[in-house]
C-alpha cells in the first residue's frame, strides 16, 4: 500500500482537476447542488487516486457514470480508456447483482424451512446461532456502506473496507485542510 | 566464509541473480574437476591429513559444531573446509567461491548426496557426531565422504521429527511451519538443483500449510473455511488497528458495529466538508483556477492583493501569521494551513499579531516577489509531506524547515 501522504498529493491533484470541470457547472447553483458536486468530483478523485485496483473505487466510479449529467467528469478524471473499462465493470457488476439475487431467494427458501427445527434446539445452539445472525446482519451494513460490497464475499469485504478507511481518512483530512485554508480566507 | 555462510543457509539468502550464476557456475566447473579427481581420492587422503590448512580447517568444524550443535549446520561445515584443501592442494579453481557460498554449500551438499548410499548405509545420527568430533585432520577421505552422504539424510530425519512434534503441537506457530517448510523445501532443492532451476533455492511454498487440530475435521470443506475464517479474522485484526477505539473490544459482532461506526462517521464527515466548502466559497473555481494553473501565475503575482484567494496566498498569510518576525514565503506554508482546523484556529489566536498587518506583510512580499517563486511554490505545494496532524510533536519543527526553505529561495532569487 503506498504512503498516506502520496496518496492525498495524488486525491489533491485529481480533486483540484475534477473541481475545475465542475465549477462551470456549479455556478450560481444552490448550496445543496453545489455540495453534491463538491463530494461528486471528491469521491471521484479519490476513487481515481487508487487507480482501479481496488474493488471500491472501481464500484464507486460505476456507480457514479449511472447518471448522465456525471459523464463529463467521469471522463475528464479518469480518461476515455478508464472510463470504457469502467462501463464495463459496470455491466459486469450488473449481471452479479442478477446472480446475487437468485442466491438471495434460494437462501430464504432455506431459512424459511429451517425455523421449526430451531425451537427444539438447546440454550447454547441458539446463543450461538443468535451471534452468528448478529454478525451477518453486521456484514450486510457493512457491504451496504463500502461502495461494491454488494458483490464482495467476507475476505475481500474486509480488504476493501480497509483501504476504503485509509483513503477516506485521506480524503477527509484533505478536505478538512481546504476548509480551513479557505475560511482563514475568508476570515481576512 | 564460515561465518558468512551459516546465517545465509538460515535466512533466505538474499544475493542477487548473478551472483548466485557465477557461483552455481564456479561450482559446476569445480564439481566436474571433483569428479575427475575422484580416482586420485585414495592418494590425497594421506596428503590431506598432513595439510595444515585442512586442520585448521577441521578444527573449526569442531569447535563452531560444540557452539551450534545443529545437524543440518554440520551437514553443511564440512564441505568448506574440504574446499579451502582442494585450494591449497591447487587443485579446481577457488575463485568466486566467497560470493555464492551459500549457494555452493546447497551444491555440494547435492553432489555428495548423490555418492553411493553404499558407503554409509548404516551410519546413524550418533556416529555422524562422534565422526565431526574427531574430523580434526586425521580422517580419512572415505570417512568424510560418508559424513557427508549421511548428513543430508540426518537433516531429512530431523525435519520429520520437527513435523511429528509439529503435528502434535498447537496449529497457531504458523512462522516456525513455514520456516520449515522453507528448509525442506531448500533441502529437496539441494538434491535435485543439479539440473534445475536456480529460482527453486529461493522459492517459497506456494500453498498455504494447514493442519487440522485434534477433533478437528479434515475434509476439504471444513478446512477451505477454516481458513477462510482464518483470513478474516487476520483482516479483522489489521481493521482492529486501523480503526480508533476498537483494539478494546473483543468480539467479531462489536468490532464490525466499530468499523461501521467509523466508516459512517468518515462518510459524514465528507459530506459535512463538502457541504462546508460549498457554503463557505461560492466562488470554488476561482482559487484552484488561479492556484493551479501555472501559466496564470504572472497576472496572480501581480494583482495578489485583490484576488486574495489563490491557496497559495492563503497558506502564505496563515504562515505569516505564526511568525510574523520572519517576513519569508513560506514554502513549507501548506504545511501551516493543512492542520486540523480547530489547530489552526487556535494558532491565529494565540499569535498576538493583528490579521491586517499581516496582511499588509504578505501582499507586500508579494509584490516584491518576482513570479518564479510562485513556481516553486507551487512544486513545494505538490511535493510538501503530509506528515501533520498525526504526530503534533513533529510540529514545532515545520516552521523551521519552512525558514531555511525560504531563505535558501532567497539566495537563489
Amino acid at each position: 500500500m503506498r504512503s498516506s501522504s502520496s496518496l492525498k498529493r495524488d486525491f489533491l491533484k485529481k480533486w483540484v482537476t475534477s473541481l475545475q470541470i465542475c465549477s462551470f457547472s456549479i455556478r450560481g447553483t444552490s448550496v445543496l447542488e453545489r455540495k453534491k458536486a463538491i463530494k461528486l468530483s471528491a469521491d471521484l478523485a479519490m476513487a481515481s487516486a487508487r487507480k482501479g485496483t481496488t474493488c471500491w473505487s472501481r464500484a464507486l466510479i460505476a456507480n457514479a457514470s449511472k447518471d448522465d449529467n456525471n459523464k463529463v467528469l467521469i471522463e475528464h478524471i479518469l480518461g476515455s480508456h478508464e472510463y470504457e473499462r469502467s462501463k464495463q465493470a459496470s455491466i459486469g457488476s450488473l449481471m452479479c447483482n442478477k446472480r446475487i439475487r437468485c442466491k438471495k431467494i434460494l437462501k430464504k427458501s432455506f431459512r424459511m424451512r429451517r425455523v421449526p427445527k430451531k425451537s427444539c434446539e438447546p440454550r447454547m445452539v441458539i446463543a450461538s446461532s443468535l451471534a452468528k445472525r448478529f454478525i451477518k446482519k453486521r456484514t450486510q451494513f457493512l457491504r451496504s456502506l463500502v461502495p461494491g460490497g454488494e458483490f464482495m464475499d467476507d475476505i475481500s469485504l474486509m480488504e476493501e473496507t480497509l483501504d476504503y478507511i485509509v483513503s477516506l481518512r485521506a480524503q477527509v483530512d484533505v478536505m478538512k485542510t481546504l476548509v480551513c485554508a479557505t475560511e482563514l480566507v475568508n476570515c481576512n | 566464509m564460515m561465518d558468512r555462510t551459516i546465517p545465509e543457509m538460515f535466512h533466505c539468502t538474499d544475493l542477487t541473480v548473478l551472483e548466485r550464476q557465477k557461483a552455481r557456475l564456479n561450482w559446476q566447473q569445480e564439481h566436474l574437476q571433483q569428479q575427475q579427481q575422484q580416482s586420485f581420492f585414495s592418494e590425497l587422503s594421506g596428503v590431506f591429513s598432513s595439510v595444515p590448512s585442512y586442520q585448521s580447517g577441521g578444527g573449526f568444524i569442531s569447535g563452531a559444531d560444540s557452539e551450534l550443535g545443529e545437524v543440518l549446520a554440520r551437514a553443511v561445515k564440512p564441505d568448506p573446509g574440504l574446499e579451502n584443501g582442494w585450494s591449497d592442494m591447487g587443485f579446481g579453481p577457488c575463485g568466486g567461491y566467497g560470493s555464492g557460498s551459500g549457494f555452493e554449500l546447497n551444491y555440494t551438499l547435492s553432489g555428495t548426496s548423490s555418492c553411493p548410499p553404499s558407503v554409509a548405509a548404516e551410519a546413524t545420527v550418533m556416529e555422524v557426531k562422534d565422526k565431526m568430533s574427531s574430523a580434526v585432520g586425521r580422517e580419512s577421505f572415505k570417512k568424510r565422504k560418508a559424513d557427508k552422504a549421511q548428513c543430508p539424510k540426518v537433516v531429512d530425519k530431523d525435519n520429520t521429527k520437527e513435523k511429528r512434534i509439529k503435528g502434535s503441537a498447537e496449529e497457531g506457530d504458523s512462522k516456525i511451519t513455514e520456516q520449515n517448510n522453507s528448509l525442506i523445501n531448500r533441502e529437496t532443492s539441494a538434491d535435485t538443483s543439479k539440473d534445475n532451476s536456480k529460482a527453486s533455492e529461493v522459492q517459497k511454498p506456494d500453498y498455504i500449510h494447514v493442519r487440522a487440530r485434534r477433533g478437528e475435521a479434515t475434509d476439504s470443506h471444513s478446512i477451505a473455511e477454516r481458513v477462510r475464517r482464518e483470513k478474516i479474522s487476520e483482516r479483522m485484526k489489521y481493521l482492529q488497528e486501523l480503526v480508533p477505539g476498537c483494539n478494546k473490544i473483543t468480539g467479531k459482532a462489536g468490532m464490525l458495529d466499530e468499523i461501521i461506526n467509523y466508516v459512517q462517521s468518515l462518510q459524514r464527515q465528507v459530506e459535512f466538508l463538502s457541504m462546508k466548502l460549498a457554503a463557505v466559497n461560492p466562488r470554488l473555481e476561482f482559487n484552484i483556477d488561479n492556484f493551479f494553473s501555472k501559466d496564470v501565475f504572472p497576472a496572480c503575482a501581480a494583482t495578489f492583493p485583490t484576488i486574495g484567494m489563490s491557496l497559495s496566498a492563503i497558506t502564505d498569510s496563515a504562515y505569516l501569521q505564526f511568525n510574523p518576525a520572519n517576513q519569508v514565503v513560506s514554502c513549507c506554508g501548506l504545511d501551516m494551513s493543512i492542520n486540523p482546523p480547530d489547530m489552526g484556529l487556535r494558532r491565529t489566536v494565540s499569535v498576538p499579531v493583528s490579521i491586517p498587518e499581516t496582511i499588509m506583510d504578505s501582499s507586500c512580499f508579494a509584490q516584491l516577489q518576482p513570479p518564479s517563486t510562485w513556481d516553486a511554490d507551487l512544486q513545494n505545494l505538490y511535493n510538501v509531506p503530509f506528515e501533520h496532524g498525526t504526530s503534533s510533536s513533529s510540529f514545532p519543527f515545520q516552521p523551521y524547515t519552512g525558514t531555511i526553505e525560504g531563505s535558501i529561495l532567497k539566495v537563489e532569487m
